[in-house]
This record gives structure tokens, C-alpha cells and sequence, in this order.
């Protein structure tokens, strides 16, 4: 399963990726999905789910804290996750 | 043909430049349009470009790095932001068009600190005495664009942030040519063109941002785009519309040339020349020089004029013989006001990091060539 994590911006989801990366976690950077967003279109930065408590912790480090959190949910949709 | 005009763009470039503007024209779309991609080939023109900014101005976020079309946008983006009508701006005595127009324009209450060339203890001064609790902004430029005067920008900022004053620096001169450190600066605003000493391409500047920044344009950002109104958050609250990334691409090569040759050798070379300048047309009978003993008064721009001929004169039959400089007024009456040069106005001269001392030398003996009328 999947976890976007979703960004203010282009640049802060190209900084978030980057450590992201630097922390050995694959990632990619994609448009939010528009039930994710209240504000309209946007980036996020998507990994596994399992590596979600590492990226978050090398985010917080870098202090990139993303947004909001939305896991993919198996039988479809998406469910916001709350830290 | 010896190019020595390079305080309104430099033309000789790092190969690597024109290289990634073609790359850029072949391989990228617009950044923050969709996730394709060649869009996001384009988002990493943008962003290559703000992280190598950030390092060279030691800018604590690179989110604070907007990416503009020229300085001028910058400094209308920085002015507005602090300025309104009415508003108490002071100003030095130095200043472009570029600041002074825009403040023209939004009817500010305006006060040049002005002071004697090269004079940078009584440039302090004059902002100690011109910089009240009133004052709603100060800018200052970093290099006077006609004299090469270094201003103390660093001292300057040091007292708006003593006086709680919003500070405006115009790095047009500045930026990759000298050291423009951010955080000593404490500057609201930074802003600079890409053209000039970045080695980057006409229509391509920089503006190191605050949280106080208003854009200038309104439109798409690709970001937040439910709201009627720009995104509160740097960079996009700034930028806009489609993005020139051709220009950004080869403003982030020349961005990198200015890294790996280093601000502090750049400007050592371009002091040198200026020096070496400077001397051969003092020795010149008939031409005045304006510049400096104190090797940190002055940067790679050097005014001078001529006793037979008006700078005009001078500067069309100078390019006859081959040589490229910039004769007039500069787009810097104020400065031309300050030094007493307002009636005829300067040829100028001015060096980058390509320039020789040979070319120096070939200029200085075309100078003397023309006081002779020969």
C-alpha cells in the first residue's frame, strides 16, 4: 500500500523528495489527487506505507513536515492519517 | 571586438550556459503544470536553480528564492511589498531607475542618503542620520552601477535592524561578483538579474524573499488554485505564469560557473583590472577618472570621462575602433546627482570574469588615442 504525503508546494515536495531519498527511501513526486486537496491542485510525495514512521522522521528532521498524510486504502479511496 | 560593457550584461559566457537553454528548450514543459515528465524536467531546472542560489548567498531556505525576469521585477516586487503611497523610503544617493522609478510611481515620501564617492564611513552616516523610527523602508544598492562604489550594505542593514526598518538590497552589481551573504545581511529583500555577473541569459533574475512579499502578477501557480487569491507561500506566491526555463536553465549553469571559480577570486580579478585601468587613464592628459585608493570602495565598474568630447562621443567613436562600453547616464541620474556628473554624464567601463588585463590595456591605449584626436 501507499502514502502520499502531501506538500505546499512544488519546491517543498522537490526538497521533501530529495531527503527523502537521501534517507534511502524510494519515493516519487506526483499531483495531488483532488479529494486529497481542499485548495485545489498541488504536489505530494508518494512512498510505501511501511516506510512512513522513517520518512516522517527524516522529514521532521529536515524540517519539511508535509501537510496532510493520506494512505491508500485497499478497497480503494483514501484515508487521511493522523500523527 | 573587446566587450567591456558587462555592468548591463555580460555577453561572453560559460559554454555550459547556452548548452542547457537548448537542453531546456528540447526536453522541458512548464514546472508545476502536471507530472509528466517533461514537466517535471522543468520543475528540476527551478529548483537546481534556487539550491545553487541558496548556497552562494547563503540563503537559510531556498523556498525564500524566487525566480524572475530581471532585477527590476525583483526590486517592484521587494518595493511594493513595504511601500505604499505616503510611505518614508530612504534611499543612498546611488540608486538605479529601477528603485527610483517604482517609488516615483507608488508616490512615496523619499530621501536620498546621499554621500561622496567611494566615501563609505560617511555613507554609514548618512543613513545614521537619515534612518528615523518613521522610516518605512530602506534600500540600498550594493555596487553603484555608474562608479562601482561599494557601498556598506552589511553596516547599513545592521542599523535598520537596530532601528526595526525594513531593508531592500539591489544586488544588480553585486551578485557573483562579489560576496552577497544573506543572512549577515538581515535583508528583507535581495535582488539581482541572472544576466550580469551570474553568467545567466537576458530576462532571467532572482529575488531572495521574505514572508512580508507581495507579488506583482497574479495568475497560475499550479498550486492552490481553488482560491481567487495567490498562494500565502514562497516561491509560487511569486511566480506567477509560465516560468522562462530556457533563461532559468542557464541562470543554474551560470549560478554553478560562479561557485566552482568562486565569488572571492571573480572579484579579486575584476579589483585588479579595474586598478590596472584606472592607473593607464590617470596617466591619460584630458581624461578625468573616477576611483578609488581603498581597493573595497570600488568594484569592476569604472567611469571616466574625457575633456575633448562628450561621453556620447567618446562612447560611438570608441566602438568604431572596437571596443564596447556604455556611455550617458546609466539609467542612474540620482548617482550622476550625487558625484556632480548629471550634466554630461560618463563613458563607463566595466569587467567580468572573462576579461584580460590585455584587453584593459588595448582599451586604455584606444582612450589615449582619442584624448590625442588621433
Amino acid at each position: 500500500m501507499e502514502v502520499y504525503l502531501t506538500c505546499r508546494s512544488l519546491t517543498f515536495a522537490q526538497s521533501a523528495s530529495r531527503t527523502l531519498s537521501a534517507a534511502r527511501i524510494r519515493n516519487m513526486i506526483v499531483r495531488t489527487p483532488q479529494n486529497m486537496s481542499r485548495e485545489g491542485c498541488g504536489y505530494a510525495v508518494r512512498i510505501a506505507a511501511g516506510a512512513l514512521e522513517t520518512a516522517l522522521g527524516a522529514l521532521d528532521a529536515a524540517m519539511l513536515t508535509p501537510k496532510r498524510i493520506f494512505r491508500r486504502l485497499p478497497a480503494g479511496g483514501f484515508e487521511e492519517v493522523k500523527r | 571586438m573587446i566587450y567591456l560593457d558587462n555592468a548591463a550584461t555580460t555577453l561572453q559566457k560559460p559554454r555550459s550556459v547556452e548548452a542547457a537553454m537548448v537542453r531546456a528548450m528540447r526536453t522541458c514543459a512548464s514546472p508545476g503544470r502536471g507530472g509528466h515528465a517533461p514537466a517535471m524536467a522543468a520543475a528540476e531546472v527551478l529548483y537546481k536553480c534556487r539550491e545553487r542560489a541558496a548556497r552562494l548567498f547563503n540563503v537559510d531556505n531556498m523556498e525564500r528564492v524566487a525566480v524572475t525576469f530581471n532585477a527590476t521585477h525583483g526590486l517592484n516586487i521587494a518595493i511594493r511589498s513595504l511601500v505604499g503611497p505616503g510611505s518614508r523610503v530612504v534611499i543612498s544617493g546611488y540608486e538605479h531607475n529601477s528603485v527610483v522609478r517604482p517609488l516615483h510611481a507608488l508616490g512615496a515620501e523619499v530621501t536620498a542618503a546621499g554621500s561622496p564617492v567611494f566615501d563609505r564611513d560617511a555613507a554609514i552616516a548618512a543613513f545614521e542620520r537619515a534612518v528615523d523610527g518613521k522610516t518605512d523602508a530602506v534600500i540600498c544598492t550594493h555596487v553603484s552601477n555608474v562608479f562601482g562604489f561599494i557601498l556598506p550594505v552589511y553596516e547599513i542593514g545592521r542599523l535598520c535592524r537596530e532601528r526595526g526598518v525594513p531593508f531592500i538590497v539591489d544586488a544588480s552589481q553585486s551578485a557573483g561578483a562579489l560576496e552577497v551573504d544573506a543572512g549577515a545581511l538581515g535583508a528583507d529583500f535581495i535582488a539581482m538579474p541572472g544576466h550580469k555577473g551570474l553568467y545567466g541569459p537576458q530576462g532571467t533574475g532572482l529575488l531572495i524573499a521574505s514572508g512580508r512579499a507581495s507579488p506583482v502578477l497574479f495568475g497560475g501557480s499550479g498550486s492552490e488554485s481553488r482560491s481567487p487569491d495567490m498562494p500565502m507561500f514562497l516561491p509560487d506566491r511569486l511566480e506567477a505564469g509560465t516560468h522562462n526555463i530556457p533563461g532559468a536553465a542557464g541562470l543554474a549553469e551560470g549560478l554553478d560557473f560562479v561557485l566552482r571559480r568562486g565569488v572571492g577570486s571573480i572579484a579579486a580579478h575584476e579589483r585588479l583590472l579595474t586598478r590596472r585601468l584606472a592607473k593607464s587613464l590617470a596617466a591619460i592628459p584630458g581624461v578625468r577618472v573616477f576611483t578609488s585608493d581603498d581597493a573595497q570602495a570600488q568594484a569592476g565598474v569604472l567611469s571616466f570621462d574625457l575633456d575633448s568630447m562628450t561621453p556620447e562621443e567618446a562612447g560611438e567613436r570608441l566602438d568604431g575602433m572596437g571596443f564596447a562600453v556604455r556611455a550617458g547616464l546609466h539609467c542612474s541620474p540620482l548617482a550622476h546627482a550625487t558625484v556632480g556628473t548629471i550634466r554630461r554624464g560618463t563613458v563607463r567601463a566595466s569587467f567580468s570574469a572573462f576579461s584580460t588585463a590585455e584587453e584593459a590595456d588595448a582599451f586604455a591605449a584606444a582612450v589615449e588615442k582619442l584624448s590625442r584626436g588621433r
